[in-house]
């Protein structure tokens, strides 16, 4: 049987073999792409400035008498304990600055592939949907913890070397994780609303706006809501005030809302599941088209 | 084909075209969500009508204005050229005699006309449900077309001021959620002429009531610092923003070479 | 004749990329071919002159009108763009009578044009479906339909016959060759040399942004003097007829084929190789079959032209 090298084409001799983790593939590719896209590092540099401050605070919080009118005008934002971190990690600027971030990276994650009709490529590789949805997952759970688990676990240690003692860690020896439960419920949560977004449209533009619309949209719901009903159970509405009440229950802290922690838990579990569910019917790798 | 009649045309095209998308589907069930918040709220708000009245028209026009209004302009203000571009569809309009100042100013005009349309729908049977025990009244009917104004006038400027961006700007999307959600909510905690600077101020300006006018935690969060504008001036501002961003969008589309990332 | 399509150092560049450089082309009347490979500026001067892209350096213009932002230049032009992208939401013939709409044409015309264009693409049965629904080649004919449904006297086509199957090729360049018998300017490109050579014998190699040669193929073939021609000679006796020739200064190189039968001359004088072989069917009596010329085609000498 004739060769066909022309134009240097060329079969492979050699043996093929499966790579261990096929996703990995998928997940360096999303990130690398990401960091493509200009005005991204930008909005990433950005989304560290709660962090910056945050050891702005810390530092401060050793140096007491160096900073004293500082410290008289606000001791209670001096005073270093869970609640800061917490204050931090739940609050709207790092979900603002998250929602940016995620614009940028995620957005375009299965909404290119859709609109390119790139989904085959991916399935006639030795590639799952499992590995294709964990690939992509893995991009959005990079930013995320990158941006709130990596940064607030460097912090404690940061605590520590200010102070020159463990004792802080004594005194909350619980606090990693906290920090821990709270970035795997944030990887978990964003990573399934982004998908579930991106998933929902070809048009990467508009999966921004839904990005950005919907999670703002079921603040201006709830607060409507709220308004007709005057109660609190219709915070259940809004995604940040989930988030803020799952998030207040994992660093042990007060609730905002005289809501049980459960039932937020429980909405943001439901939106992971409508994201699985959406993901496992149009990620596939033939599309009928009526 | 002059500049007037080949806009008509793509007017034509595009309103067509708009209409049929999913993405405007989407876009009209989320315009009519206060209808059903206005169903919800005449069941559970049965003979308190001052209730009523404070939702009406204070929690809806910040659903409209601060949000959905926004996210209208945004969407299809930064359609106007980049979605062109994106879909590689814009050889088409180029490769017609067609000036394209005229592209800009159709789809200008059929995305308004269906913004203007959502939003019109969505804010006259959420607001004619919660007030429907004074239909009768012509003050109501003044204040309702007052409020449409307000609206239009917003989807306008927005519209104008995305598509100026869009024609810039690669990712314009993204400043523009940080401008329409940022900005635009920001503004209003700086003193003096800065809150000027911003769409939403003369906006809120045209609302008919007056900061301590009363009426609930709505009208609180809308007129928050409000130093208001002489009506006939925000207008005029309006229309001036609109003008200006519109011409400035035409200016640039022409004059720029529109490639694809690929 | 004067050019219908005429550049004169015509350069583009994207960014630090040259994407044509110093083109100076008239294009005449009828079908002209731009032959090239992927990435030597064939769409970007297409682009350029149909007027989605502005010069860096130099002009081009159609009928002697610039065609940066001039719009009532396209009444009478059409292209085909490459890229596969629509409005997806329309119908064929929505899609076709849409883009009509902008010649200011009445309705009713309107309605007839676009029935008549996607008659002609054979996609009168389909025209009611949405072009979302279309395959890769009802694609690329409804994109064709659009370039010729308001008769415009220039017709531009970027890769027409991709994404076409072979029965669809042959009827488009039927199409585009009854274009020329009406009296029109047909400029096509391609990087698939048969295609080319199917629709027309006048070409403009493009190599790298640069205009390598341009004219009839034969024409250009003759004027690579710097390669030997090639020819094929099929006989009863290839060796004997060998031995004839193995003594002329004007023979370079001989190979004999696979086949037992062919003889491959190459020589830098075609015409003294000539004499030569009738003298050997004559004198020597050795029976020739059949005689070619491998390389006298389009691909032969774009190979020559980039050096391959």
């Amino acid at each position: 049987m004739a060769v066909v090298r022309e134009k240097g084409y060329a079969h492979w001799d050699g043996s093929l073999a499966e790579r261990r983790f096929p996703w990995l593939s998928i997940t360096r590719t999303g990130i690398r792409l990401a960091f493509r896209k200009k005005g991204f590092k930008l909005a990433l540099a950005s989304a560290f400035l709660p962090a910056f401050v945050a050891l702005g605070g810390l530092y401060v919080s050793e140096r007491l008498e160096d900073f004293k009118g500082l410290v008289q005008s606000n001791r209670a934002l001096l005073k270093i304990d869970p609640a800061y971190f917490q204050l931090f990690l739940t609050g709207y600027f790092q979900y603002f600055i998250l929602i940016v971030v995620l614009s940028f990276a995620g957005a375009g994650l299965v909404a290119e592939d859709l609109k390119h009709n790139a989904l085959q490529l991916y399935f006639a590789r030795p590639l799952s949907k499992g590995d294709y949805v964990l690939g992509k997952v893995s991009v959005v759970a990079f930013f995320v913890i990158l941006l709130t688990g990596l940064p607030w676990i460097l912090l404690i240690a940061f605590k520590l070397i200010f102070a020159g003692n463990l004792a802080f860690l004594a005194a909350y020896p619980w606090l990693p994780l906290s920090i821990l439960g709270q970035t795997a419920l944030l990887t978990l949560f964003f990573g399934s609303y982004v998908l579930l977004l991106s998933a929902s449209s070809r048009n990467t533009r508009y999966v921004i706006v839904l990005i950005f619309g919907v999670f703002y949209f079921s603040s201006v719901l709830s607060a409507i809501l709220r308004g007709i009903f005057r109660s609190p159970l219709m915070i259940l509405f809004s995604l940040p005030e989930n988030l803020r009440q799952a998030g207040a229950a994992l660093f042990g802290g007060k609730l905002p809302h005289a809501v049980p922690a459960f039932w937020s838990f429980l909405v943001l579990a439901g939106i992971c599941g409508l994201a699985a569910a959406v993901l496992a019917r149009k990620v596939r790798s033939v599309e009928v088209i009526k | 084909m002059t500049v007037r009649s080949a806009a008509r045309e793509v007017f034509g095209f595009f309103f067509v075209l708009g209409r049929r998308t999913g993405r405007t589907r989407t876009f009209a069930l989320l315009g009519l969500i206060p209808v059903a918040l206005a169903v919800v709220a005449r069941v559970f708000l049965r003979g308190r009508s001052g209730d009523m009245a404070a939702v009406s028209t204070e929690i809806l026009m910040v659903f409209f204005l601060q949000f959905y209004i926004i996210i209208l302009a945004l969407f299809y203000g930064t359609s106007i050229a980049a979605e062109e571009v994106e879909n590689r569809t814009l050889v088409y309009l180029i490769t017609r005699p067609v000036p394209k100042p005229a592209i800009v100013l159709g789809k200008f005009a059929a995305y308004t006309a269906l913004m203007g349309g959502m939003t019109a729908l969505g804010l006259a049977a959420s607001f004619f449900i919660l007030n429907a025990a004074r239909v009768g009244d012509p003050a109501l009917w003044a204040a309702f077309f007052r409020y449409l104004g307000v609206l239009v006038l917003g989807i306008l400027a927005y519209t104008a001021f995305f598509a100026f961006l869009g024609t810039v700007l690669k990712r314009a999307i993204i400043l523009g959620l940080v401008f329409g959600f940022g900005w635009e909510t920001a503004i209003q905690y700086f003193p003096g002429s800065t809150q000027r600077f911003s769409i939403v101020h003369y906006l809120k300006s045209l609302l008919p009531y007056r900061p301590g006018s009363g009426g609930g935690r709505g009208v609180a969060l809308l007129l928050f610092r409000l130093e208001p504008t002489a009506p006939l001036l925000a207008v005029l501002a309006l229309v001036g923003i609109t003008a200006a961003f519109l011409a400035l969008t035409c200016v640039l589309f022409r004059a720029k070479e529109h490639l694809s990332e690929d | 004749m004067t050019a219908v399509i005429s550049a004169v150092k015509l350069s583009k560049w994207y960014g630090n990329v040259l994407g044509l450089n110093d083109v100076s082309l008239e294009i005449e009347a009828g079908i002209t071919g731009l032959l090239g490979p992927n990435g030597a500026g064939k769409s970007t001067f297409m682009k350029l002159a149909t007027g989605q892209l502005k010069p860096n350096i130099g002009t081009v213009a159609i009928h002697g009108r610039r065609t940066w932002n001039a719009p009532d230049l396209f009444r009478t032009v059409g292209f085909c763009p490459e890229p596969d992208a629509f409005y997806e939401d329309v119908t064929g013939f929505e899609f076709v009578a849409g883009l009509l709409r902008f010649y200011g044409f009445p309705k009713k015309e309107i309605g007839e044009r676009a029935e008549r264009a996607l008659d002609i693409v054979d996609l009168a049965k389909d025209k009611d479906r949405l072009v979302r629904g279309y395959s890769r080649g009802m694609r690329q004919r409804v994109k064709f339909a659009q370039a010729i449904a308001h008769d415009p006297e220039v017709i531009i086509l970027d890769e027409p016959l991709s994404g076409l199957d072979p029965l669809g090729k042959r009827k488009l360049i039927k199409l585009i060759k009854g274009f020329k018998d009406e009296g029109r300017t047909v400029l096509f490109s391609s990087h698939v040399l048969p295609e080319i050579e199917a629709l027309t014998s006048r070409v403009v190699l493009v190599h790298q942004g640069k205009v390598l040669a341009e004219g009839d193929v034969p024409y250009i073939r003759e004027l690579i003097e710097a390669h030997p021609h090639m020819i094929s000679v099929r006989s009863s006796d290839p060796r004997r007829l060998a031995a004839r020739f193995v003594g002329d200064p004007a023979v370079l190189k001989m190979t004999f084929g696979a086949d037992g039968r062919t003889l491959v001359v190459e020589t830098r004088n075609r015409d003294h190789l000539f004499a030569g072989l009738t003298a050997a069917v004559v004198e020597a009596g050795i029976e020739v079959e059949e005689i070619s010329s491998p390389d006298d085609n389009l691909q032969a000498v774009f190979e020559y032209l980039v050096g391959k």
